[in-house]
């Protein structure tokens, strides 16, 4: 569905981000992009809508060439959720925020105001319909941001580090936000850090290092790899590392932690 | 747009000029300043260029310079056809307009070879009051870094659908508010950290604080200000009273 052969990216400095990236993005899937500061994974999913177009090599999204598309066409289907909320938040109200893009994408007025009613609720910020998006918190601005683009529901959701400065209840929403996607038969990519948020969707993991892609495969087997996460600074999610040390290395993982538990649970009970 | 930003990053270079002590390099701008408002006529204008086309292939900052000159053309272009339209010949409007590019190209000789620190120990070698100083040399630091802020707040507004190149001037205009009140919001809020950091680490704690680095102006910067000023009064001399 999205498609990078050969790419590689040069920034206007000379600095070489990407080198020889090849990728297919597949309809439905999750893709976690993983890799350490630098590696180039911002770069990467900047290709994905046509912000950034390839030096070299080619991107299809949706069998169009990023290279022939305006950034507005492609991000109609391809929404891209960047890390910093106070990059984007400009409105006088919470509101017209999230109707920014709407409008720019040329919805219709019923179409606007029930898109805006199903983001609001979703994503509990009704109380603060009229305030100014400024004056809400850290998390609270993220949390409209990534509204403010499932709003105009595009097909794929890329996630730039969607976790930093999220509490532990907003993160266990956001997995939840993110498997109502997936069931909807939507495309997730996140970039992340944080190996403990994604464990739980068992997503296709991607890691990165100096531009390149240098693993791709499921997540249970990604993080079996004691030397390719070193390489990458990446730490062994615990629920791997504690099923490793229960049932002994290669022997699949605890999906959640509440699967973990009840093991646990019952293990005690047991003996 | 990418293009223009890295234009105002000041990128650390090693070069037999970069190396002089600040206050001389600030000397050899001012002397190539005078050079370019005494200018005249023809000849006069390509003596001031290639003098500062020397500078800058010595700096290695060539291309970067003529980055800067090519914007400034569009000014130079202004300036000569008001010349035209009033009356000028063509040859004096057309040094007036070349003359404009030399000082600009001079002062930027000085900007593009001296990092924010040094212009800090200049300034302060100039005696000029230690908070004016600081809340200059924070403004030029500044510049890159709002720049980068531009860059990443236009990608998030065009990812959410807007269009810059579209429509008439007066529609293309309001379609920056989206980019300037983040960028303006977020200066803010980073000035706001930035005085708090500061505070933090003891600003302004005492009267007359040490400077880790002294200005020494060395062989070579002796040698370049003698060299630089027996070239330039006769120049100055003989473009004032000869030609
Ligand atoms: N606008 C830019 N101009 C020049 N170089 C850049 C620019 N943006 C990024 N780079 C460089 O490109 C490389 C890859 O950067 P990128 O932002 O893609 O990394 P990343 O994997 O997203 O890192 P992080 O985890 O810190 O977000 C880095 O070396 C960075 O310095
Ligand atoms: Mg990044």
């Amino acid at each position: 569905m999205i498609e990078f052969s050969s790419v590689e990216y040069r920034h206007p400095n000379g600095v070489l981000a990407l080198r020889n990236i090849d990728l297919k993005i597949r309809k439905g899937e999750v893709l976690a992009i993983v890799g350490e500061n630098g590696a180039g994974k911002t770069t990467l999913i900047k290709h994905t809508n046509g912000l950034l177009k390839p030096s070299k090599g080619k991107v299809t999204a949706f069998d169009m060439d990023t290279n022939d598309e305006s950034v507005a066409n492609l991000s109609r289907k391809i929404g891209i959720i960047f890390q910093n909320p106070d990059h984007q938040i400009f409105s006088e109200s919470v509101e017209n925020e999230v109707k920014f893009a709407l409008k720019n994408f040329g919805f219709k007025e019923e179409a606007i105001s029930e898109r805006l009613e199903w983001a609001l609720n979703f994503f509990d910020l009704e109380r603060y319909r009229t305030t100014s998006p400024m004056l809400l918190s850290g998390g609270e601005k993220k949390r409209l941001c990534i509204a403010s683009v499932l709003a105009w529901d595009p097909d794929v959701v890329v996630m730039d580090e969607p976790t930093v400065g999220q509490d532990f209840i907003q993160k266990e929403r956001l997995i939840k936000i993110i498997q109502m996607l997936v069931s909807k038969g939507k495309t997730v990519v996140i970039v992340s850090h944080d190996i403990e948020f994604i464990w739980p969707l068992q997503p296709r993991v991607i890691v990165m290092c100096g531009g390149k892609i240098i693993a791709d495969n499921k997540a249970g087997k990604i993080f079996q790899e004691r030397e390719l996460l070193n390489k990458a600074r990446i730490v062994k999610p615990q629920l791997q590392e504690l099923s490793e040390k229960i049932h002994g290395e290669s022997s699949g993982a605890f999906s959640n932690i509440y699967d973990a538990k009840q093991w646990v649970i019952s293990k005690l009970k047991s003996d | 747009m990418q293009w223009i930003a890295q234009g105002f990053i000041f990128r650390r270079i090693t070069s037999p000029f970069h190396q002089l002590d600040p206050r001389v390099k600030l000397l050899v701008s001012i002397e190539l300043f005078t050079l370019s408002l005494l200018v005249g006529s023809l000849p006069e204008v390509i003596i001031a260029l290639s003098g500062i086309f020397a500078i800058a292939s010595i700096s290695k900052i060539l291309r970067r310079i003529s980055r800067t000159l090519t914007y400034t053309l569009f000014f130079a272009i202004i300036i000569f056809s008001i010349n035209i339209l009033v009356g000028y010949p063509l040859m004096d409007a057309f040094v007036i307009a070349v003359r404009f590019l030399a000082i600009v190209g001079s002062t930027s000789i000085f900007f593009l070879t001296t990092p924010p620190d040094e212009l800090e120990l200049v300034m302060k070698w100039f005696r000029l009051p230690r908070d004016i100083v600081f809340a200059f040399v924070t403004a030029v630091r500044f510049v890159p870094v709002l720049m980068m802020d531009a860059l990443q707040i236009m990608d998030a507004q065009k990812s959410r659908g807007l269009e810059l190149q579209k429509g008439n001037i007066f529609s293309r205009f309001r379609r920056f508010i989206p980019i300037l009140i983040p960028l303006i919001v977020d200066a803010v809020l980073r000035s706001g950290d930035l005085a708090e950091a500061m505070e933090a680490r003891a600003y302004g704690a005492v009267k007359k604080p040490t400077s880790l680095y002294q200005l020494e102006i060395g062989v070579w910067g002796k040698v370049a200000t003698i060299l630089s000023i027996t070239l330039i009064v006769p120049l100055a001399y003989l473009f004032l009273f000869l030609m």
